[in-house]
């Protein structure tokens, strides 16, 4: 198998060796406690992950989103607390647009901003508001698409000149409310043509939604792995609970949610790659959230009442299912845009565009 | 255990096929009522089979000397889920397509081969399974229908049932006791036969559903003979040959298309009578989602299949969450229509759903209950 290992999975392995040994308990804990944890990002800096979407030209690894989804599925599933998956999407999205990367943490903003009508006394302006900025709080750097009339612009924002407001969310993560009243861009970059129209209406946001995805997918797969595992260690009436065949079905109907919700984060990166980016996530966000749902939901019946203890680890799976689940929208939100092109279509169109979605070409 | 689903991309050159099986669809997709649709692959009409036979639909993957189209598994699988789409009746060559074709290329004599293969091709052999009996159902090794040595081959004795259309069919390959059955060797002893359904001494007794129609039967064999030449495989082996198949049997589209037909249809009522409000688009947005992923993953089971691999845990999976998609639907077109509580003849719509309505209890009890799906799936996961 070694020898098969291309360059994704060799990547994967580094990052689950790393995160397997540096993720512990304490460290999830001062995260969310709003700390950013500097030294585990070194370690994630100094493998070079963060620039593994980023085009060579910016001075990246250039792999491919499909190449990349094993890397970030294992961060998911050591419910890595840092901004990776957001670097990765701003370092590609940055790097394809011609623009220097900030060799920092990166949040990105899911929503899309307004650009301002840039004259050459003036420069770039930039305004808007998100309303849910994971990283934002302990990042300097925030990337958002901004538009007007007539262009698109990836703007990298400095925290100085935006204002944040402290959220809580389920996940306990840092992360803030965004305003940006007539900003000034630490350096911004017409998106090109192809890119522009690949990313569609919706800009950064199923980028978001896409490595959302493949990190949940990652967190479902762990909590199959815990779930095997105590099905097999704890024992009930003589016997390890993994007997009984309402455990066991339980546990196999979970294991169908990880597979299928791999599938999903799979699905959205190779639909990246494809230039059908908005088909990818919407299809992979909807059907990720009932995997999610379901899936914490059997972890935390398989557990009982030890599952339920602020001293077990589930809850940073599953809180972090729960809230990812909402982000970038939620399955329902995506599921109701899915729902309003196939009803706009026609039932006649409905097969055609399964077995033939039109995408278009990043370059 | 791992669980592997790697990604499987239909190569645009299988667009033209596509296009052919959509044409020959619309021209003779006409004159099917939305209940016939409804019975989807499970359908027999021998007229539509000739007619796909002669596209040289059937048997694709197989050599041209038996008849075979030698064509991918990707393109029968685009056949495949074309015809799905369309709700088309697949019964009468779909078990020797799918099933027996592939056993006896696999494990058949070069005289079975030559005699059966290029007839199943051709649309003229029907293919039935005889696996389960009155009292093996799930626990299908405690069969007892026996095959005793006799002049020149066999006698068979014994019961089968659920036989889909075995009351139709020319030919049976049935699993048959020729030895072993104590506790400890439930497995052995086990033997496939190939059965001419004329053969004398086999009553079929169609067992009438609670659709009021008969779509399967009970099947009683006394004393029938089979000549030695009809054995498939070794004698005694009869578990492993019928088991083997089983991650093609599960994985493939007719796990989750079973009710496709009745979404276009839903599609169209709702936005003729209600606008697509956002119940209506979250409603449709999911399914269509759940539908897409299974597909892929249907796809990338397919793939470890060609490659010679046997992945019957992700077969099993597809089966599962496929039945548990393809069962939702009666209840979407419920949830998103109120439509009267009749069954309209001529509304395409009202009889696809009051088909599926009483159909979709048995998706999940055919080829594998969901329970015997998921004890595999947990004991593949390393529960013990």
């Amino acid at each position: 198998m070694n020898d098969e290992m291309n360059i994704g999975e060799l990547l994967a392995d580094q990052v689950d060796k790393l995160f397997s040994r540096e993720v512990t308990r304490e460290r999830l804990i001062a995260v969310e406690q709003g700390r950013f944890d500097t030294g585990l990002w070194q370690n994630l800096d100094d493998m070079g992950i963060c620039l593994a979407l980023a085009p060579e030209s910016a001075g990246g690894v250039g792999l491919t989103w499909q190449e990349a989804e094993p890397a970030l599925r294992i961060a998911g599933s050591w419910a890595a607390p840092v901004p990776l998956a957001e670097t990765m999407v701003a370092a590609w999205a940055m790097g394809h647009a011609g623009m220097d990367l900030p060799g920092a943490p990166m949040a990105v903003a899911g929503e899309v901003f307004q650009l301002g009508e840039n004259s050459p006394d003036s420069g770039v302006r930039v305004s808007g508001a998100s309303a849910v900025t994971p990283w934002i709080t302990v990042c300097d750097h925030l990337l958002v698409l901004a538009r007007n009339d007539r262009e698109s612009r990836l703007c990298l924002l400095h925290r100085h000149d935006i204002t944040v407001e402290d959220i809580e969310t389920i996940a306990r993560l840092p992360g803030g409310r965004v305003d940006v009243a007539n900003a000034e861009p630490l350096a911004s970059a017409v998106l090109p043509n192809t890119l522009s129209s690949a990313l569609g209406e919706l800009g950064l946001l199923p980028l978001l939604a896409c490595v959302r995805t493949v990190q949940m997918a990652g967190l479902i797969d762990r909590l199959l792995e815990l779930c095997v595992d105590y099905g097999n260690t704890r024992e009930q009436f003589g016997r390890p609970i993994g007997r009984f065949q309402a455990i066991q079905h339980m546990i196999a109907d979970l294991a169908g949610q990880s597979a299928a919700a791999r599938v999903a984060g799979l699905y959205a990166c190779r639909q990246i790659d494809k230039g059908a980016i908005e088909q990818g996530a919407t299809v992979a966000k909807a059907r990720i959230g009932p995997a999610a749902t379901r899936g914490a939901e059997i972890a935390h019946q398989v557990f009982g009442a030890i599952g339920f203890t602020d001293e077990h680890i589930l809850h940073y799976y599953s809180r972090r299912l729960w809230q990812w689940r909402s982000e970038a929208g939620s399955e329902h939100w995506w599921a109701e845009r899915l729902g309003q092109q196939v009803l706009a279509r026609g039932g006649s169109a409905l097969w055609p565009s399964i077995t033939d979605p039109k995408p278009t070409t990043v370059e | 255990m791992t669980i592997t689903f790697n990604p499987l991309e239909l190569p645009d050159s299988l667009s033209s096929l596509r296009r052919e099986v959509r044409d020959f669809l619309n021209e003779v997709d006409r004159d099917w009522s939305g209940w016939k649709v409804g019975h989807s692959w499970t359908g027999f009409d021998r007229d539509f089979t000739r007619a796909v036979a002669e596209r040289g639909w059937i048997g694709m993957t197989w050599p041209r000397r038996y008849g075979g189209g030698e064509r991918s598994h990707l393109e029968r699988f685009v056949v495949v889920e074309e015809m799905l789409a369309a709700g088309a009746p697949l019964g009468a060559h779909w078990f020797g397509d799918r099933q027996s074709g592939p056993l006896l290329l696999r494990l058949g004599t070069e005289q079975q081969r030559e005699r059966f293969l290029p007839a199943i091709a051709r649309g003229e052999a029907s293919f039935c399974i005889g696996l389960s009996e009155p009292n093996a159902g799930s626990d299908l090794a405690s069969l007892k229908a026996r095959a005793t040595p006799a002049d020149g081959g066999w006698r068979l004795n014994g019961a089968k049932i659920w036989t889909t259309n075995g009351h139709l069919c020319d030919f049976m390959i049935g699993l048959f006791r020729t030895g072993g059955g104590e506790d400890k060797a439930r497995h052995q002893g086990l033997s496939q036969f190939l059965i001419d359904m004329q053969s004398s001494g086999i009553n079929v007794r169609p067992i009438r559903d609670l659709t009021g129609e008969a779509h399967f039967n009970e099947i009683f064999f006394d004393d029938v003979f089979v000549p030695a030449d009809m054995l498939v495989g070794q004698e005694g082996d009869g578990w492993r040959q019928a088991t083997s198949e089983l991650a093609f049997e599960r994985s493939q589209p007719d796990r989750f298309m079973s009710c496709f037909p009745v979404l276009p249809e839903l599609i169209d009522e709702i936005r003729a009578v209600r606008g697509d409000d956002r119940l209506a688009r979250r409603e449709i947005g999911h399914t269509v989602a759940d539908l897409i992923i299974l597909r892929e993953m249907s796809l990338s089971v397919l793939g470890e299949l060609a490659e010679g691999q046997a992945p019957a845990q992700e077969a099993a999976l597809v089966k599962d969450l496929g039945n548990t998609h393809e069962q939702t639907y009666p209840n979407l077109v419920n949830g998103l229509l109120d439509a009267p509580a009749t069954i309209d003849t001529g509304n395409r719509l009202s009889e696809l759903q009051g088909i599926l309505t009483q159909t979709v209890p048995s998706f999940s009890l055919r080829g594998g209950t969901r329970e015997i799906l998921r004890g595999i799936i947990a004991k593949g996961l390393g529960l013990k």
